[in-house]
């Protein structure tokens, strides 16, 4: 058994004509873990005693005959800023450092419920904030494909553990970019469903209005069937869209009838890799052969999304943060000198500089006198971001763009200039601005080996054309 | 925009954040090339532009009856904890 060649739908087959068993299944994952994780390092957590009694649970009720769930068996891997009981949550931060979560998220109590074994919970940039998990406060995850370069971020630890075969499924939470650049970067499928489809109870929030739960896959078809399963209204979240869960799977395979695609030719920047560029155009190519309609298409304010996205992110953030101050969760430091000598021990220790530049300049933007200059000003250029999609969505029916201007940098490349770090996420911040779905989608590799994605864009609610438009792709792409 | 470290100091106490004097110059260093690409949202006219706060406006969102109804969940956090000892909040000048 090796997690590298199997997708969930085989696997579940497979318990269920008996051919193999979930405890002996579940064993393996946790001896590849042991032996690639040492490099990898995609796991701040393994949860190997109740995955083993979960699957043991399973193997009773397949040999009492009883019918299986859809994911019955399957191993998921979790971002660890989403809460699971009993079990830490430490969002890849010193100040949550030891945090038990007294309940269970409410995609990550879905999965569960349908099935799936919780192996463990994966690495990321400190509460979500990097595009490389090089700021996680505990050690860096690496690229399964290449060590020395990064998975991308903040989910990396969830990208990597299914790239590198120590899960079948993983979650992660996409506020810039944070499911697809990891996706793209380590070379698997990974979601982000539009803003208000999956319930954030229980998702330790960055940015409110951006955060959104996805799955990492393999395939397009198992992200799929993830979605049908963690999608749909969830009174414990205020922002959880009350529309029905189409069934994502029932026409993914279909053939594309007069679907119009549109390429915005903004996002043709300087910074483009030639490979990566070359390769997205051979994308568009297979988007004609399968009888697509290609247009050119103009979002004009594409150039100001991430000036945007960095004052709306880290104002939302400095205000989550403030929670973490000593009171009630994790580390707690100083108050020799009172209460407030408490707060600023506890953050100072606790919180990693990248969280603390941020704090600092959502704090910044959202101060008396820069308020109205700063954040209202992104507020309304959001606006415009979001007209732009909305009179894109006029003409096309998807649109089609890399994922990430280059392949997986280096690790240490970009730690130490946080704006060069911010401007690698101009092709997916648009994406959370607009609240719209989004698909990274493996595209091969580049001449050194590494991962190189494809990103389509839908319109709000509109991940059925998506997904099918993506797994349309993935078969026409291999066949090549 | 320049920053300066008064500047950066100033904040942080906002924050509740102790940046240690190493930190200070660096972090103004930082902060002001950041403020200086997000400049260039000066370039557009906003001045009859709404703002978006919330972007799915025509979602009915979850607003629930006001009963009492049994859950599991965060109010399990005081099971293991009955109350939050802090230190003195107020303290002499």
């Amino acid at each position: 058994m090796n997690l590298r060649n199997i997708t969930a739908d085989k696997l579940v087959a497979l318990y269920q004509n008996r051919d193999a068993s979930v405890t002996e299944v579940i064993t393996r994952v946790f001896e590849e873990i042991e032996r690639t994780d040492g490099s990898v390092r995609a796991f701040l957590t393994l949860c190997k005693d109740k995955a083993l009694e979960d699957a043991r649970r399973i193997d009773k009720k397949i040999a009492d005959g009883e019918p299986l769930e859809p994911l019955s068996g399957v191993p998921v891997a979790i971002k660890d800023n989403m809460a699971l009981r009993d079990v830490t949550t430490t969002c890849g931060s010193k100040i949550l450092e030891g945090y038990v979560s007294p309940y269970t998220a409410t995609a990550v109590e879905r999965l569960r419920a349908a099935g799936a074994i919780v192996v463990g919970k994966t690495n990321l940039d400190e509460f979500a904030m990097g595009s490389s998990t090089e700021n996680s406060g505990f050690f860096a995850t690496r690229n399964p494909h290449n060590l020395d370069h990064v998975p991308g971020g903040s989910s990396g630890g969830s990208a990597a553990a299914v790239a590198g075969g120590m899960s079948l499924i993983a979650l992660g939470s996409d506020t810039g970019g944070s499911i697809r650049t990891p996706a793209s970067f380590c070379g698997v499928v990974g979601v982000k469903p539009t803003y208000g489809r999956v319930s954030r109870y229980g998702l330790v929030a960055y940015a409110s209005s951006l955060d959104q739960i996805g799955p990492f896959a393999k395939s397009v078809r198992e992200c799929a069937q993830v979605l049908s399963i963690i999608c749909g209204f969830d009174p414990y979240d205020s922002t959880s869209a009350n529309v029905p869960v189409e069934p994502f799977l029932r026409d993914i395979d279909q053939p594309l009838k007069e679907v119009r695609i549109g390429v915005p030719r903004e996002y043709f920047v300087p910074g483009l890799d030639p490979e990566v560029k070359a390769r997205f155009e051979q994308c568009i190519k297979v988007y004609e052969g399968l009888g697509c309609r290609i247009d050119e298409i103009s979002l004009p304010h594409t150039e100001h999304a991430i000036a945007a996205y960095y004052l709306i992110a880290t104002a939302e953030a400095s205000s989550n943060l403030a929670r973490y101050d000593g009171v009630r969760y994790g580390v707690r430091k100083g108050g020799e000198a009172g209460l407030a000598d408490m707060y600023r021990k506890t953050r100072m220790n606790g919180f990693g500089k990248e969280v603390k530049r941020r704090i600092l300049l959502g704090t910044y933007a959202l101060s008396a006198g820069y308020y109205d200059a700063y954040y209202l000003k992104a507020m309304k250029v959001r606006t415009l971001i979001l007209q732009d999609f909305q009179n894109a969505f006029g003409q096309v029916d998807l649109i089609l763009t890399p994922t990430s201007p280059t392949v997986a940098f280096r690790i240490g490349e970009k730690i130490d200039d946080p704006l060069s770090m911010y401007l690698s996420d101009i092709f997916t911040i648009t994406c959370n601005l607009a609240g719209l779905p989004g698909i990274s989608i493996p595209a091969g590799t580049n001449s050194a080996g590494l991962p190189i994605g494809v990103q389509l864009l839908g319109n709000h609610f509109q991940e059925t054309l998506m997904l099918q438009a993506a797994c349309n792709f993935e078969k026409a792409f291999l066949l090549q | 925009m320049k920053i300066t470290e008064a500047d950066v100091e100033y904040v942080a106490k906002l924050a509740n954040l102790e940046v240690a004097d190493n930190e200070k110059k660096e972090l103004a260093g930082q902060l002001t090339r950041i403020l200086d690409y997000v400049e260039q949202l000066n370039t557009l006219d906003v001045s009859a532009v709404a703002p978006t706060t919330q972007i799915l406006e025509n979602v009915k969102h979850a607003i629930r009856d006001d009963s009492v109804v049994p859950r599991t969940g965060s109010s399990e956090a005081g099971k293991t904890v009955k109350y939050f000892k802090v230190p003195k909040v107020i303290t002499e000048r």
